[in-house]
């Protein structure tokens, strides 16, 4: 089975500002206590839940033993030296000239294989059953590289005199 | 829907205080040796990079020092790169077909330096902090935006000049400037020296928008509408020892003041650690000769530093203000009848 993956721009948790003058004083303080309080009862009722999920997991499709190879590149063509890396461990590997790697290790469903390079967004592929070849593009930020220096002289003004 | 407006003012307000006092109870010494222990490391295998340097530390603040710290203290400043950049910047500013083409040609270039020398500019800096803080699977951003030092022509501040960072650390975000922490350009060979200057690291944004403005204003992390992109183009200069020395820079507000003879002008300053009053001094600079003197009405009370100068001479003055000998910022005083 081939699988292709472009990874996305991430978009962070930061919400944008708004602008809040319009609002009245008793209305915030209404507001924010009714808000605080649903949420209060949703932490309390969401709690005991997340305490019950702890049943072991089927084990129906972990041994797999998948040999896993592929091939990474960008829009103009394959990537050397892009590293493969199973999420939370050190084991790993990279790309050769060619853009190709086999990874080391058979894997499991499920496992998560980390690909990076300092030039590109890392990207993450699970390993879902049946795997075997990963063809990947990475892309890279198109952020504008500026740069000024900071020499801490002294300031002087401009004078005429 | 309106709740949630709410709910983002107190995020707003939190965050305007969100500095590395937050901190005071963590000793950053563990993750200052980690990323000295990884001096030689490369940045051709940027996990196992990461791994050393977060493994042994429990808190995301500590990964996160780590991370900046290794970024400070190995990559340069690299001037010809700057140099390069610059000048075809200003030649296609008003051509964006030219400078989107430059811009993808200088970005491989950049990356193939930094990859290979350890070498970079501004941008390439807040890069390596967050490309590193999110394999430790911490919120950074890159802040694109307008940076000012004695040296910036502020006539030609059309464009961004500056990248640094923000970090979200247990739900809050926070500053730092990751370039003008790893050391100073000199200023008659533009040989880069790296010399580590803490006080870029989670820095109150009160002081941090004194010469840092965002592009995209959220990231000043303050919520005070008086503060416009016109009043930091007014303001005082700051250099990177007030970084260690002030949390707050209150008055003058701005870098050209004008004033009668004898009128008094006062400055106001908080500061980070308690000084003594003979800490303080001020060059007074005529055009023609400099005078170091102590300021009138020295006062240090809790961690507010206020004084006061007056002009007995009309002219036009440079005024320097030194704590322990180090500049802290500059102004000009027009003084006429």
């Amino acid at each position: 089975m081939k699988t292709n993956f472009t990874l996305k721009q991430k978009h962070n948790g930061f919400i944008k500002p708004v602008n809040v003058e319009h609002f009245s004083k008793r209305d915030f303080s209404k507001r924010t206590l009714s808000f605080i309080a649903i949420m209060m009862l949703f932490t309390l009722m969401s709690n005991p839940l997340f305490a019950q999920t702890n049943a072991p997991t089927e084990s129906k499709v972990t041994n797999q033993e998948l040999v896993v190879k592929g091939i990474v590149s960008d829009e103009f063509g394959p990537l050397p030296k892009v590293n493969v890396l199973l999420e939370g461990t050190k084991i790993g590997t990279s790309t050769n000239k060619k853009g190709e790697f086999t990874f080391p290790k058979t894997l499991n469903p499920g496992d998560v294989l980390v690909f990076s390079h300092l030039s590109y967004n890392s990207a993450k592929v699970k390993i879902i059953e049946g795997t075997t070849t990963i063809k990947l593009v990475l892309t890279s930020d198109t952020i504008e590289m500026i740069g000024d220096l900071n020499m801490e002289k002294r300031f002087k003004s401009k004078r005429s005199n | 829907m309106k709740v949630f407006r709410f709910l983002l003012l107190f995020i707003i307000a939190f965050q305007s205080n969100a500095q590395i006092s937050d901190f005071n109870n963590i000793d950053f010494k563990k993750a200052d040796s980690i990323a000295l222990e990884c001096k030689d490391e490369g940045l051709y295998n940027l996990p196992e990079l990461v791994h050393k340097l977060t493994l042994n530390l429990d808190t995301d603040v500590e990964r996160f020092r780590a991370i900046y710290m290794w970024v400070c203290i190995n990559i340069e400043n690299d001037y010809t790169l700057f140099l390069k950049n610059n000048k075809r910047r200003q030649k296609y500013q008003n051509d964006s077909t030219k400078l989107t083409n430059w811009n993808i040609h200088i970005r491989r270039k950049i990356f193939k330096t930094l990859l290979k020398d350890k070498k970079t500019i501004c941008t390439g800096y807040a890069y390596l902090v967050k490309k590193l803080s999110n394999l430790a699977n911490i919120n950074c951003e890159i802040i694109q935006g307008y940076g000012r030092t004695s040296s910036t022509n502020i006539d030609k501040l059309n464009a961004p000049n500056h990248s640094w960072n923000a970090v979200e650390l247990n739900g809050k975000w926070y500053l730092c400037d990751p370039t003008w922490a790893s050391g100073i350009i000199n200023p008659e060979t533009y040989a880069f020296k790296f010399e580590y200057n803490d006080g870029y690291f989670l820095t109150s944004p009160k002081l941090f928008a004194v010469n840092h403005f965002p592009e995209n204003e959220k990231w000043l992390l303050l919520n005070n509408p008086n503060l416009t992109f016109k009043t930091f183009l007014e303001a005082p200069i700051i250099y990177g020892k007030a970084y260690n020395a002030l949390a707050i820079h209150d008055t003058p507000k701005k870098l050209h003041n004008a004033l009668r003879p004898n009128e008094k002008v006062t400055f106001k300053y908080q500061l980070i650690k308690p000084i003594t009053t003979n800490q303080v001094h001020l060059i007074v600079d005529n055009g023609f000769v400099d005078r170091k003197v102590e300021p009138n009405a020295v006062q240090i009370k809790d961690d507010t530093l206020t004084f006061e100068h007056q002009f007995s001479s009309t002219g036009f003055y440079d005024v320097h203000l030194l704590i322990d000998d180090n500049l802290i910022s500059s102004y000009t005083f027009k003084v006429k009848r």
